[in-house]
């Protein structure tokens, strides 16, 4: 029974791992407490060249970088950049996760209600994209009826569309990358969205979609910082005065949009931009999809290896705890298997910041998969435990064993041997899991995939290796389950 | 040094299983508890092995009650094994002879291996030591069983229906083997087998409906046996 007070030991190391976890820096994501003196912590995508997105070098860089950066430095304060998704990114202000979004957010009467908004520091507006195949076809947005426009999930566009447009039927996305795959496979007539973005990723992607009609509507691009800090937003509004004033903000303007404003011109459409970004080298790719998959796996074994240290416990008292007790772990439980992974994490992570706790997003993806695999590891355990016979229970107590020593030598390692192959089931299942917990900014392997793609444009590719990379590691924890099951079953297990 | 002494156990759904059972078990011997199934042998083996306790009588070991006694120190003067055996799956022969001496009675564990080969070696089935229980045969695990009870060194071992898996060629040969243990400790055998505990019981009683209807040697318990099934016949 050595190997049970390995895992015990191990257990209680990771259980230390993880509150100095608080400390550990993402890749890719900088986050620190918004609290810490002199630092200004700004949330952004990386996913929306050229505002903001990850160079060659794995560098975060773009328009809205260089703005923060300054901005900062006027502030005489420390710049943290947060990258995070952008259908949370506002929900992440107002949980006090960082101090303003530089992230090219229009101003709407929406948004104003919930925070405050600095002057604009870019103009911008919305335009159509259509297939050039059916550019004579359709000439603007009166051409659209009845067809299917794309937009991105939670951008202004898609609220204008819907608003004014109800003979369009709107379709969302999670990034322009999926539109721009739908719009290939011709199951889009038509896209919205920024001018100078949608001119910069088609020229990148090399695309063949043009602008059709005039821009729909003027956008004003400003920094929301919560409602409560006057002084930030006089500070920050201040500040773009004088960044304006110094001909700070023309000269980043020139430095991102020139040749977009080239591109326009056909004649010089060849230029070496498109390699740039879209030809991310294999080497910065490589390292970034593993590094990625090294976070989804620490993760998961954080998760997997705490997770079933509560469930053994809470599946003891599933199995035989007197009734109160069951009855409590048995609600919590159901609760949490009866409820979506993805609502969880939200909950973890948008919520604790309300209960006094600010959790990073890794902490608050471990904690939340933590508790999550513990309800499923926990009903393993109980039914594990139910599998071993009355008899052993009765002849261990006969031989003079303590209920705990019964417990201990007798029935937990039967029970242990049963439920060993589903409990590696389960462990398959949550690192699957762990896809999802792209979408509060842990820099896991999805979503360096995408933060790539954006750049890269190639989907398909690359979310097959990501596949790859996961089946390497499910494949063989399957077929070990299986074969630990085989081999069980002839030693005559029950349950087995 | 077990006696019984007027004994009635009432279970919950009203079933009056034992009434006033009562009897003695000589120190050195090998005794019998008879009777057909439902006619209380469980019950009482249960309340002799602390698994019930009566509401009315006594149990006493070697004069006390046995409820006086530390758990611990009842389980190691008190074995029983079960008709089911519940060897232990997940642990050898061996392993399931030494747990219960290193575990619970903190002695050291190479010299309870040590103890344990020599008692296979006794009960003659040395060759079981490092099997798994699904790997051996039915009266291996019947022998084991005992050796693993026997490790604690009983004053008085249960045996519940220990013939229940034989056929007939080994029950003669446990026999045999069972009597050749007497030195170790004093076996109650709880058996509906008549032949069985005529072999090995000198002493014995027969239980009908939860009560004790015949006492004293099993030998003429089970003449008593044959003339009432003669007469009914």
């Amino acid at each position: 029974m050595k190997w049970l007070e390995r895992i015990v030991r191990t257990a209680a190391a990771v259980w230390i791992l993880v509150l100095l976890l608080g400390a550990i820096p993402e890749a890719g994501s900088a986050y620190a407490a918004s609290t810490a003196a002199e630092s200004f912590t700004v949330a952004l995508t990386g996913k929306y060249p050229p505002f903001s997105f990850y160079s060659d070098e794995a560098e975060l860089v773009g328009f809205d970088v260089d703005v923060s950066q300054l901005v900062a430095e006027k502030l005489n304060r420390e710049l943290r950049i947060v990258t995070t998704e952008w259908d949370g990114i506002l929900g992440g202000l107002l949980a006090g996760k960082y101090d303003a979004i530089i992230g090219s957010m229009a101003i709407t009467p929406e948004r104003a209600k919930s925070v405050d908004f600095t002057m604009p520091y870019y103009v911008s507006g919305a335009q159509l994209f259509v297939h050039v195949d059916d550019a004579g076809e359709i000439q603007s947005l009166k051409d659209m009826e009845g067809k299917k426009a794309g937009a991105v999930l939670g951008e202004t566009f898609e609220h204008y569309l819907v608003t004014n447009h109800p003979e369009i039927s709107v379709v969302t996305y999670k990034s322009t990358v999926d539109i721009f795959q739908e719009m290939q496979h011709r199951r889009l007539d038509g896209f919205v969205t920024d001018r100078l973005v949608g001119m910069y990723q088609i020229k990148s992607a090399q695309m063949p979609f043009v602008p059709a009609g005039p821009l729909l509507y003027e956008e004003q691009m400003a920094i929301p910082v919560k409602q409560d800090q006057p002084e930030l937003l006089a500070a920050i509004n201040q500040a773009l005065t004088d960044l304006e004033a110094e001909g700070e903000l023309a000269k980043l303007h020139e430095k991102w949009f020139a040749s977009i404003h080239a591109a326009e011109d056909e004649s010089v459409a060849a230029t070496g931009s498109a390699e740039e970004t879209g030809g991310m080298s294999w080497g910065t790719i490589a390292v970034r999809l593993l590094r990625g998959f090294g976070i989804t796996l620490l993760v998961a074994f954080l998760s997997i290896a705490m997770g079933f240290i509560l469930a053994v416990p809470a599946g003891v008292v599933l199995h035989g705890a007197p009734r109160l007790g069951q009855t409590v772990v048995r609600a919590i439980v159901d609760f949490i298997r009866g409820t979506p992974v993805l609502i969880q994490l939200f909950f973890v992570y948008f919520g604790s910041p309300q209960i006094g706790l600010n959790l990073s997003p890794m902490v608050a993806a471990v904690v939340t998969l933590t508790i999550n695999s513990a309800a499923y590891m926990s009903e393993v355990v109980r039914s594990g435990l139910l599998a071993v016979s009355p008899g052993q229970r009765v002849a261990a107590r006969a031989l003079g064993l303590s209920p705990f020593e019964v417990f201990r030598f007798v029935v937990w390692p039967q029970a242990l041997r049963v439920a060993l192959p589903p409990l590696m089931n389960s462990a398959v299942a949550l690192l699957k899991d762990t896809a999802l917990i792209s979408v509060i900014s842990v820099a896991e392997v999805i979503r360096e995939a995408q933060s790539i793609i954006s750049v890269t444009f190639d989907p398909a590719k690359y979310y097959l290796i990501v596949a790859v990379m996961f089946f390497v590691f499910t494949y063989p924890l399957m077929r070990l389950a299986s074969a630990f099951e085989a081999h069980m079953k002839k030693r005559g297990f029950a349950g087995a | 040094m077990l006696s019984v002494r007027n004994v009635s156990f009432k279970y919950p759904s009203g079933t009056q299983a034992l009434s006033d059972v009562a009897f003695e078990v000589q120190g050195g011997d090998i005794f019998a508890i008879l009777g057909e199934s439902g006619s209380g042998k469980t019950t009482l083996l249960r309340c002799i092995g602390r698994f019930l306790r009566p509401k009315r009588g006594a149990i006493e070991l070697d004069g006390r009650s046995i409820w006086k006694y530390e758990e611990r120190e009842f389980r190691q003067r008190l074995g029983i094994v079960f008709q089911e055996l519940n060897l232990f799956p997940h642990l050898t022969v061996l392993q399931n002879m030494s747990l219960a001496p290193v575990q619970a009675l903190g002695q050291d564990r190479n010299e309870v291996e040590k103890a344990s080969r020599e008692m296979l070696e006794r009960l003659k089935i040395a060759e079981v030591a490092e099997s798994y229980p699904n790997q051996i045969s039915g009266g291996q695990a019947q022998r084991a069983a005992i050796a693993r009870a026997l490790m604690l060194k009983p004053e008085c071992l249960l045996l519940d229906e220990p013939t229940s898996a034989l056929d007939l060629g080994t029950t003669e040969e446990f026999a045999a083997w069972l009597l050749d243990l007497k030195e170790y400790t004093t076996f109650v055998v709880v058996t509906h087998d008549v032949p069985f505990a005529a072999r090995v019981a000198s002493t014995g009683v027969l239980l009908e409906q939860g009560a004790v209807v015949l006492a004293g040697s099993v030998d003429a318990i089970e003449e008593r046996l044959r003339a009432g099934m003669a007469q009914g016949a």
